[in-house]
């Protein structure tokens, strides 16, 4: 069970992109992406509407001081597990913008990330390595990050669940019997 | 009927007689200064003479113990500026919206930075700041430290409305690439009326840019927003050499244009698949971004990246075109224009494009006058409006091309002013290229620019961008006040989705170009 959910995410990320306060030049490279040039839906990766869906948050641009709760929000409707990509040098660090009033400052400053994409946009063939990486660095997981603030209710990992089926199942059949 | 810009001012001293208001030369342009509430004495004379007289921005400045409101507005061909002035501790002036209704969003701007009561301006609260921002500290005054502002820990609560459902789209939601909220009350299928949010793009750029160089802050002003990042750079740049008094070299003017006409070409070629896919054609998509990449191509070659290029600096450009490129680029253009019948009969006549834009979010002419709106979507109302033309920089006094209009003011319309829109760009960057100049491409200037204040127009892709800049002796400017298009234009969304369907809310929506970076700034 566990093999097969980590083929499917190796070989077909599901990715949602969120703008927490870009100039949108990353936006743009990453629908560039999706487009016949470049055309990354040839690995399997797929952008998602919905973060209930994805494995993988695209942030693009500095987070804003509207817009940090949101993304917050975001993150924490996520399924574990999950990845966040920072992309651009403003999602890096809060880039031109760090220290004006209205920007908190990179996206770490908000949520954990895993993989940082450095440019001003980064091209496209950055954002596919950046993407190949953070897919091989998954093969070999290193623990993945600690979620930020106790979530309401905690997702359970599949494989925890699936031993917990396990034992009902056993448990109604010792029942059945008796 | 258009008047000259001698006549219009001709016109207002005849008019303004016996009233205490002053006209007098500054900016580089006209400007008259109207307190006591005469400002809405001379906005009505320039209504009077001028019926394509329009907002184009109000910047708040804080001048010390007063605040200054700057009306600068647009006439057919030129650009005056009403200056009025109010005490800071009771900050009080009459609105103009009734004068014309698209001043609403420039008047809430101003409350919600400066701290401006315009009073007969029903809209209160937050516009651009954070919910959490607290109340009564005005960012862009002098004596706010802004980067002290303790937030309020928890937003206002908001009351739900009666029995209209309200449906929310946004900030993260699948149609919008960028974070921005709308409330849209409908009842049944009907659009009944539209609360925007904005601000969730807002960064404070107006600000950060008081504690940068000018050099600095051509880079800071491109990131206002990536895909016009030329436009902003140009209209940068272009204002403080107005008040540098630099003459830009002629070839330096022809690059300038090919880099402004190039930026223009990739976004509206974005916008147009953008809009096929809001409407579910993503072949359509597919196709125009396919074809949307020689030309990232094409900037890379003249500028050394795809997107955001930084390649234009004051008193000229920072990278001369090599002559073994110019094949390159030809190639490139003569490829699109090809290409370009097929994707305009599609545009025109392909029946699910009529039948999803035709009759939707109609604009009516003298609304689009009404309520300021600028660039494609005046035009496609039949408001023959473009910058390049009205009032020409760099070298477009030069070059031939026309102004697209259509009259039907529909999205359909607003759209095929884009598609056509590319045809004339292509020309323009094919006759510069024909007759580049040779010579120097930049100019020495200094680096500490005088004390004294510019104003400068734009036609970017999305419509007029306006700057005003207050330079104070130093190497930093004291006030940059930055007008995108998209700002102008959301008043027109709002009012053409009202009594509509809400499956018409996307194809209206996006046919204003929407780019809630360059509007939160």
């Amino acid at each position: 069970m566990t093999n097969l959910a980590m083929w499917a995410r190796l070989k077909s990320p599901w990715v949602i992109h969120f703008n927490s306060g870009a100039c949108n030049g990353c936006d743009i490279e990453i629908v560039a992406l999706l487009t016949p040039k470049y055309d990354v839906e040839r690995f399997g990766i797929k952008l998602e509407p919905s973060p209930r869906h994805a494995d993988v948050l695209l942030v693009t641009g500095a987070v804003t001081k509207q817009c940090t709760e949101r993304l917050k929000r975001i993150y924490e409707q996520m399924p574990q597990p999950k990845f966040v990509v920072a992309i651009g040098a403003c999602a890096c660090s809060g880039g031109v913008f760090q220290g004006t009033y209205g920007v908190e400052g990179g996206v770490d400053k908000a949520i954990p990330v895993t993989a940082y994409i450095p440019g001003c946009p980064p091209r496209p063939e950055a954002l596919i390595d950046g993407v190949v990486k953070l897919l091989n660095a998954l093969k070999a997981p290193p623990a993945p990050p600690a979620p930020p603030a106790p979530a309401k209710e905690k997702a359970q990992p599949a494989e925890q669940l699936e031993v917990e089926v396990k034992e009902a199942l056993i448990e109604a059949k010792a029942n059945a019997k008796q | 009927m258009q008047n000259s810009k001698a006549d219009i001012l001709a016109v207002l001293e005849c008019k303004l007689q016996g009233k205490p208001v002053q006209i007098q030369s500054g900016l580089g342009k006209a400007s008259v200064i109207a307190n006591g509430g005469t400002h809405r004495d001379v906005l009505k004379t320039l209504l009077e003479a001028d019926e394509k007289t329009a907002v184009s921005a109000i910047s708040g400045i804080d001048l010390g113990t007063n605040l200054g409101v700057y009306y600068h507005i647009r006439t057919a061909n030129d650009i005056i500026t009403i200056k009025a002035e109010v005490p800071k501790d009771n900050p009080k002036l009459a609105s103009i919206i009734d004068l014309l209704p698209g001043a609403a969003f420039h008047e809430m701007e101003v409350m919600d930075l400066v701290g401006v009561v315009f009073e007969g301006n029903p809209n209160r609260g937050h516009f651009v700041l954070p919910e959490t921002w607290p109340e009564g500290i005005y960012p862009l005054r002098k004596d706010v430290n802004a980067n002290e502002v303790k937030l309020n820990p928890e937003p206002p609560e908001v009351k739900s409305e009666g029995k209209l459902v309200k449906i929310i789209v946004g900030p993260q939601h699948p149609a919008l690439l960028e974070p921005e909220k709308f409330a849209v009350m409908v009842e049944g299928e009907i659009v009944r009326a539209v609360e925007p949010r904005i601000g969730y793009v807002h960064r404070g750029i107006e600000k950060a840019s008081e504690s940068r160089t000018y050099i600095q802050d051509i880079y800071l002003v491109e990131r206002i927003c990536g895909i016009c990042n030329t436009c902003h750079a140009a209209a940068f740049v272009e204002t403080v050499e107005k008040i540098l008094k630099t003459e830009v070299p002629a070839r330096a003017k022809y690059l300038r244009t090919i880099l402004l006409e190039v930026n223009r070409l990739h976004s509206h070629l974005l916008t147009l698949g953008h809009a096929g896919l809001e409407i579910g054609y993503e072949s359509l998509f597919q196709y125009f971004w396919r074809d949307r990449e020689p030309i990232m191509d094409i900037t890379e070659i003249l500028t050394g990246n795809r997107v955001l290029n930084s390649s234009l600096t004051v008193g000229g450009v920072r990278r001369d075109l090599k002559e073994t490129d110019v094949p390159k680029i030809r190639l490139v253009l003569a490829d699109l224009r090809k290409k370009l019948p097929f994707y305009t009969e599609v545009y025109e006549n392909e029946p699910s494009i009529r039948m999803r834009m035709q009759n939707v979010g109609t604009l009516k002419r003298e609304d689009a006058l009404k309520l300021c709106v600028v660039g494609p979507v005046a035009r496609g109302s039949g408001v023959d409006t473009d910058v390049r033309k009205d009032e020409p920089y760099e070298a477009y006094g030069e070059i031939p091309f026309k102004v697209i209009t259509q009259t039907e003011g529909d999205t359909w319309a607003r759209m095929n002013v884009r598609m056509r829109e590319v045809e004339e760009s292509i020309n323009i960057v094919e006759y510069a290229l024909d007759h580049l100049p040779s010579g120097a491409y930049r100019v020495k200037t200094p680096r500490v620019v005088p004390a004294g204040e510019a104003v400068n127009r734009v036609e970017a892709p999305r419509g007029e961008l306006f700057y005003y800049i207050r330079s104070n002796g130093t190497a930093m400017p004291e006030r940059v006040k930055v007008r995108t298009p998209t700002f102008a234009n959301i008043p027109a969304f709002l009012h053409t989705a009202i009594g509509e369907s809400i499956a018409d809310v996307p194809p209206n929506f996006v046919s204003l170009d929407p780019c809630f970076s360059c509007t939160d700034r």
